[in-house]
């Protein structure tokens, strides 16, 4: 069980890592929602918290593997994260609203 | 000179992509279905749907087999072991009528009745690789190419994407066709990129002694197999005595393999010269607990059953090799990467066919003015390879299940026949997209749906094992995956051709 949460772990951490970049893009923070252009600050908070998941994303990884499985479940799984921002962005993107109206503030 | 780079970049990717772009579609989908190719041997076998074994199995119940190996004066003797994904003992050797193919049950001991089809393991696995032409290597050297290309592609794609990171998640769905699949193109090429990269660098690496014969062939001077004793810790066979021999003890030998591995389970048992005074048997360790494939065997002396040497772990510089093999093969246990390396794998087909599809929509309308027949012709070569080359593949599965045990026709035999339909109905859709190239795609969309669906039927009905049936038991799980993604690719197919059947979204809004 513990692995499956640890799988889930990863793909969730990969996932929202990317999410958060892609929302700190200006394309994406306008089409969630945002202003057209992503303030300052929110754009630092987006990009920092985004690459800090994907670094959890492999901690996680290499937790529940070791280094060999690890770090290809790793690189496999943040493809598949990716993927999935882009299909949430596409057809489901009210779904990262509340965050960019809570980021909104921030700048 | 930025911009001259740039440009012969972009013609680069162009016109390798065009070019190639159907052999690289068939060894992307058929990597990816070699994935389950284990799996997909279960759905086509019926006979081989054995449930895990229970009691460890003795190697010895196979001598009566080894002795008609002996006695054909095969060259070798070869038994694959039970594994996680496939519980059937595969046993293989050669006599005057060619190869000798034989699943036993492990559990009873009982050799199972041919299921006279190649499957996974032995047509759509090898087609990957070699695209079964044989003669003189050329299908490894045309998969060599492709893949060259294919290396050649991930790099130009890269310096010819203008806004990399701009468009690092944008795809529009709602655009026009053009701009929709350009989009498809570029998201499923750079979020993939790592993956496709590594899978075609690392699928080159496995081959290099052929991509490379001249490193090998200079410092051994041609001799293979003295330089597969260096690389892969090979012993080198000794010639047939023409002597007859014995064979020692099969489960002593196998113990004392697992005794010098710390009690490794074990892959497969090899015999050399069979029945010869001078046979080696070569027994291998199953190293699904690591990501490299290590080739670990230790040999023996056949009729006095010796250990003669054995092999743990590699050299610094093959272990890199053997490294990537393993990362290409994944003959390793881990669930989750291999349902990844599957959809990894179909977004690969996607990048392929999105690329294609792009090409002919750029130049559609230009064509059509100029009066060329350029988008006709690559239109017909795309649909023939995408489309073509998955109704082949359901063709290839719905005949398995209609063809009774034991069939022949044409003086060919069922295995034969199955090949054969796989062929004659992949030329078939090119001649259909050259004909009727207005409706091709909806067309074979329309007959993708239908054949994987009939495919899932016709399961059902010879076998027995729905999906109710092959849910609810753990050693049926690869039939109810296999019919499940048969079901979900028939309605991706069926919603495709939906869309495709609808006059375009831009007509629409003209007509308006």
């Amino acid at each position: 069980m513990p692995d499956a949460m640890l799988l889930l772990g990863v793909f969730a951490a990969a996932y929202l890592g990317f999410a958060a970049l892609a929302m700190s893009q200006d394309r994406h923070w306008h089409h969630v929602g945002g202003a057209r252009h992503c303030p300052r600050r929110a754009c630092v908070v987006l990009r920092c918290a985004g690459w800090a998941l994907l670094i959890v994303a492999l901690v996680l990884a290499l937790m529940r593997d070791g280094a060999g499985f690890g770090s290809l479940l790793w690189a496999t799984v943040i493809t598949v994260g990716a993927l999935s921002v882009v299909a949430t962005l596409s057809w489901r993107a009210h779904w990262l609203r509340p965050a960019a109206r809570l980021l909104q503030h921030l700048g | 000179m930025e911009q001259g780079f740039r440009a012969s970049m972009n013609w680069l990717h162009t016109w390798a992509g065009v070019v190639l772009g159907g052999l690289l579609f068939a060894i992307f989908w058929m990597g990816t279905l070699a994935v389950f190719d284990r799996e997909i041997d279960r759905w086509m076998a019926p006979m081989i749907r054995l449930p895990a074994v229970e009691k460890p199995f003795s190697l010895e119940s196979l001598r009566p087999l080894y002795e008609t190996a002996a006695a054909a004066k095969s060259p070798f003797f070869s038994v694959g072991l039970p594994t996680d994904r496939d519980a059937a003992i595969r046993v293989l050797w050669r006599d005057q009528s060619g190869q000798m193919h034989r699943f036993i049950d492990p559990n009873t001991g009982a050799v199972l009745a041919d299921p006279g089809t190649l499957a996974g393991t032995r047509f759509i696995f090898p087609f990957h690789y070699m695209l079964h032409i044989r003669a003189e290597n050329i299908g490894y050297w045309l998969v060599g190419l492709a893949a060259m290309a294919m290396m050649a592609l991930c790099v130009s794609g890269v310096i010819i994407h203008r806004k990399i990171f701009t468009d690092f998640f944008t795809f529009r769905p709602d655009r026009k066709p053009r701009r929709l699949v350009l989009d498809l193109h570029n998201v499923t090429g750079v979020l993939g990129w790592p993956f496709h990269f590594l899978i075609t660098l690392s699928g080159l690496v496995i081959f290099w002694s052929t991509y490379f014969p001249s490193t090998w062939q200079l410092t051994y001077n041609g001799d293979r197999l003295a330089f597969f004793a260096d690389a892969y810790g090979n012993v080198v066979p000794k010639g047939r005595s023409g002597e007859p021999g014995g064979m020692a003890s099969f489960d002593a030998m196998a113990a004392e393999a697992r005794r010098v591995w710390d009690g490794s389970a074990l892959r497969y048992v090899f015999v050399r010269n069979p029945g010869d005074a001078k046979s080696i048997m070569q027994i291998g360790r199953l190293d699904e607990g690591i990501v490299s494939s290590t080739y670990d065997a230790a040999y023996f002396d056949g009729p006095s059953g010796a250990l003669i040497s054995y092999k743990s772990g590699t050299a610094p510089v093959m272990s890199v090799q053997r490294f990537l093999a393993g990362f290409h093969f994944i003959q390793f246990r881990h669930w989750s990467l291999r349902w990844i390396y599957f959809g990894l794998g179909l977004a690969g087909c996607v990048l392929i066919a999105t690329g294609y599809l792009f090409w002919l929509e750029s130049r559609r309308k230009k064509h059509a003015q100029l009066g060329l027949k350029g988008v006709r012709l690559v239109e017909g070569l795309a649909v023939g390879s995408v489309t073509g080359m998955l109704i082949a593949t359901a063709a290839f599965f719905v005949v398995n299940r209609l063809l009774p045990l034991g069939a022949e026709a044409f003086g060919q035999d069922r295995a034969a026949l199955e090949v054969w339909t796989f062929y004659l109905v992949w030329l078939a859709t090119f001649a259909h997209a050259w004909v009727r190239p207005q409706r091709a795609w909806m067309e074979q969309c329309w007959t993708v749906a239908a054949l994987a669906c009939a495919a899932v039927l016709l399961n059902w009905i010879t076998t027995g094992d729905h999906l109710l049936r092959s849910l609810s038991y753990r050693h049926l799980w690869p039939i109810a995956g296999m019919d499940i993604l048969l079901l979900a690719g028939a309605a991706i197919a069926a919603v495709s051709a939906l869309r495709l059947s609808r006059p375009s979204r831009v007509a629409q809004v003209r007509h308006a």
